[in-house]
């Protein structure tokens, strides 16, 4: 098919009226768990992925990427108004965002973001129509071996470099790992850590796991913080940027696109690790650096972009692999599996409905966004007022019933119960849940595949070098490897903290939700140091 | 969040419908049977043909015998969850569910479940599924012939996928190389799906699939090519394909799916006649027949006796290897 009858089928699926529906569901939604600090995209689509069940397929995918890109929108306007990030994403934003705001110009600053990321996400729906039919082409060839290539390439990326503490990180992937092998055995069909018990005859599910963690675990940490969001008086006024601002952050959006979109694709890629090298890469083009940190719109048009593209290109390895690149898409990629759609290669042929509606309907929702954001800006604001205590009461009630909806079992609502309680706890010690989860659905993909190898090659390891993808793939991960090692040894001797921007991460995050892509390291090490860490602070934000 | 807020009482109405609907079929008699709401369990996840095969049977029952029938997927366990949840409920016919040789024969040998074949009441078969051996488009093997010769040529240097570790197309290439020397690579996949992309990209030489219509489809377009059926005479839709047997590999029929349909066990007799006539008169039906495939409804009736014979036989042949 080709893209315009692709594109064709795409639009007619998109806009029926229930798919347009749902797409701007998901979008306010999404704009609205952006605003509500603690509550991001991935704990919001774990507590809806069960009522997806009762969705077509293609029609829970528009609602849960709607949801995606939305949040990139709305976490945008909390950073800006409160200096509180939204979501992991929008963390950059409230560098220079909160100080145009306090200098009167939150309407340009909110402004020159919806149009970013509605470029961003322009140009990343542009780029995922010609860069997936050949990568799924190519993906066909993909075997075994070039899978376990990937698999680790995701898990190294997401524990080893994308996070603030990689011995954590690693931790929690090698407990994901380890969770990934109960249940039977998928060469020889014989039953692994399951006791006897039928419930775990197929490993622990993966929507209780993820709810558990994301979802119970976010409530029973935010529960515990009683403070309330530090509000700003500061009116918003004329929200539509001058032709000056147009002008200074037309090449950050640029920029920020391409960045996006790149970056979102790489396994471990996402929001949080585009932001920040976007945010780097406008830093070190500037004239002036000492502007940002002081109000530079580009310091907002950029990063708001970049997370914008990387929020749509994330969709190209799910939807022509089946790999989900980071959490959001894994729990995508869950709602796929729950109505019953293999994602892999073959679904642009088998499903084009899907694929085409989606990307259609992002066209449509990246619109709607636009529309709901410029005018409505004062509006979501207001739901910062919504009390904590309902709001989890509701989450809570939501998760349970929605965990048993999957499987109609009740054992999975005691995997979310015990899991919510892990999930607080490696909160509260600063374990982050996304490796776990990541490494815990790669893990049956990376072992599978890698017992398929050794079947099919008798048990010899050369396969993965010789096999040009796999070798290739190998190779890269080694050079990252390297390279990374040697940043890290330079800026320790250099005296600067291993991870590039931890300590504004550090900082700015605590209520902010993970999104367990949260790359840091990984984002151009060549950067030096963004704002001064001690001139900001979340107001009250810590526990 | 608003969304949500408003699908969660709806959800939990269904969840309470759900446990009514079990709670009190004791009390009725069979004579008047049904009387009240019957819940039909698919031990697999929506939207495979083992989902579609019971949506569409139970569409049937429901409108014969007048009262409403809810399919229910519980997938999990290789079918264990929905099947002890089937052999634990009472025998009066309000709860049903679908059975294959896997749920029944293979798990019950391959782990400790607590049931076997002797704890239900079969009704009769809903459809065959049956398997065939197929390799790729550009595959160096043109017929059977071709295909064994090269796999006694050389034993184990053709993979061969099936679609799960203990399914019966694994053990059935295990029983190839034990009774008929005939030793392939047994490669495990999930699914038909993920065989299907394999074979296409050619990281496998070879699968044994269940023809379900996602794999008629891509031998229609000539993507799959089948060398060989699992069933016990040609298929009437492959006249081309020699099966197993007519190669000289005797016995090996057992790959094939049958989808029964069956109760607890001691079901009263009236109340399982009741429902394996209903049954065939649904399977009579061109509409039926339609939906579910017409080349996967038996030809002639198969009752709770050939839905029996199915299982036992199963049973004898997979007992010795898995036992």
């Amino acid at each position: 098919m080709g893209i315009a009858d692709g594109l064709g089928e795409g639009f007619a699926v998109a806009l029926d009226p229930t798919n347009l529906l749902y797409v701007f569901l998901g979008v306010l939604i999404g704009t609205v768990i952006g605003v509500l600090p603690g509550l991001g995209p991935t704990a919001t689509i774990a507590l809806l992925l069960p009522l997806t069940y009762e969705l077509e397929p293609v029609t829970s995918v528009i609602l849960l990427a709607g949801i995606y890109y939305g949040s990139m929108y709305g976490g945008t306007i909390t950073s800006v108004l409160l200096q509180l990030p939204g979501e992991a994403a929008s963390v950059v934003t409230t560098f220079d965002g909160y100080q145009m705001a306090k200098q009167g110009r939150a309407g340009p600053a909110l402004g020159i973001a919806a149009v970013g990321s509605f470029i961003g996400g322009t140009i990343a729906v542009v780029g995922l129509i010609l860069l997936a039919p050949p990568l799924a082409d190519l993906a066909v060839e993909f075997g075994a071996p070039e899978y376990v290539a990937l698999t680790l390439f995701g898990i190294l990326l997401v524990t080893y470099l994308g996070t603030k503490h990689p011995v954590k990180a690693l931790c929690m992937a090698a407990l994901g790992l380890l969770l990934a092998t109960i249940g039977q055995d998928s060469i020889t069909g014989t039953g692994r850590f399951t006791f006897d018990q039928v419930e775990l005859f197929d490993g622990l599910d993966f929507v209780a796991v993820a709810m558990g963690l994301f979802g119970v675990g976010e409530i029973l940490y935010n529960l515990e913080k009683t403070e309330k969001a530090e509000q700003i008086k500061a009116r918003i006024k004329n929200i539509w940027p001058s032709r000056r601002d147009f002008r200074d952050s037309s090449g950050a959006i640029a920029r920020g696109s391409v960045l996006g979109f790149f970056l979102g694709v790489l396994p471990g890629g996402g929001g949080v690790i585009s932001s920040l090298a976007s945010y780097g890469m406008e830093k070190r083009r500037a004239k002036d650096p000492s502007r940002f940190g002081k109000g530079a719109i580009e310091g907002v048009a950029g990063p708001e972009t970049a997370n914008n593209a990387s929020s749509t290109s994330a969709f190209v390895p799910l939807l022509t692999l089946g790999i989900p690149p980071n959490v959001v898409l894994a729990l995508i990629y869950g709602a796929l599996l729950i109505n019953g759609v293999q994602v892999g290669p073959q679904l642009i042929d088998t499903n084009p409905e899907i694929f085409w509606g989606v990307i259609a309907s992002m066209f449509i929702g990246n619109l709607m966004l636009l529309a709901l954001n410029i005018p409505l800006v004062g509006v979501f604001v207001q739901l910062l007022r919504v009390r904590g205590g309902i709001l989890a009461a509701f989450a809570v009630l939501i998760t349970m019933a929605g965990v048993f909806s999957v499987n109609n079992d009740v054992f999975d609502m005691w995997v979310v119960l015990a899991f919510g309680v892990l999930g607080w706890l490696m909160k509260k010690t600063g374990f982050e849940p996304g490796p776990l989860v990541l490494a815990f659905v790669l893990g049956s993909i990376l072992e599978t595949n890698f017992r398929r190898t050794m079947l099919t090659s008798d048990g010899g390891f050369e396969v993965f070098f010789t096999r040009p993808l796999s070798g290739t793939i190998f190779a890269f991960m080694a050079v990252v490897i390297v390279y990374s090692t040697v940043m890290g040894i330079r800026r320790r001797r250099r005296g600067r903290p291993a991870a590039l921007y931890a300590e504004q991460l550090e900082e700015m995050t605590p209520g902010a939700e993970d999104e367990g892509a949260a790359g840091v390291a990984a984002s151009g090490g060549a950067t030096s140091s963004a704002a001064d860490p001690t001139d900001r602070r979340t107001g009250g934000d810590r526990p | 969040m608003r969304r949500s807020a408003s699908s969660a009482p709806v959800l939990l109405l269904l969840a309470a419908g759900g446990l009514a609907g079990c709670g009190n079929g004791a009390d009725s008699g069979s004579g008047d049977y049904p009387s009240e709401d019957i819940r039909l369990l698919v031990p697999y996840a929506a939207g495979g043909p083992t989902d579609l095969t019971t949506r569409t049977v139970g569409g049937c029952l429901e409108s014969e015998l007048g009262e409403t029938v809810v399919v229910e997927n519980l997938p999990g366990g290789s079918g264990a969850l929905a099947t002890t949840e089937l052999v634990g409920a009472e025998p009066d016919g309000y709860t049903l569910s679908l059975v294959t040789a896997g749920t029944m024969v293979l798990t019950p040998l391959a782990n400790e479940v607590g049931y076997t074949v002797e704890d239900i009441t079969p009704i009769g078969v809903m459809a065959d599924v049956p398997s065939v051996l197929a390799v790729g488009a550009e595959s160096p093997y043109a017929s059977a012939e071709d295909f064994v010769a090269a796999v006694e040529a050389e034993p184990g240097s053709v993979d061969v996928g099936v679609p799960g570790a203990s399914t019966p197309q694994g053990i059935e290439l295990q029983r190839w190389a034990d009774e008929h020397d005939v030793e392939v690579t047994v490669v495990p996949f999930d699914g038909n799906a993920e065989m299907t992309a394999a074979l296409r990209g050619g990281n496998v030489d070879a699968v044994l699939i269940n023809a379900s219509q996602d794999v008629t489809g891509n031998i229609d377009s000539g993507d799959v090519v089948p060398l060989i059926a699992s069933s016990e005479e040609r298929l009437a839709w492959l006249p081309d394909v020699p099966t197993f047997t007519e190669l000289g590999f005797e016995g090996l029929t057992l790959s094939g799916s049958t989808f029964g349909l069956a109760g607890p066990a001691d079901l009263p007799d009236d109340v399982a006649g009741t429902l394996e006539d209903t049954l065939q008169a649904c399977l009579e039906s061109d509409e039926v027949r339609e939906d579910i495939g017409e080349q996967y409804v038996p030809e002639e009736f198969a009752g709770a006796d050939g839905l029996a014979q199915v299982l036992d036989e199963t049973q004898q042949v997979y007992e010795p290897i898995l036992g």
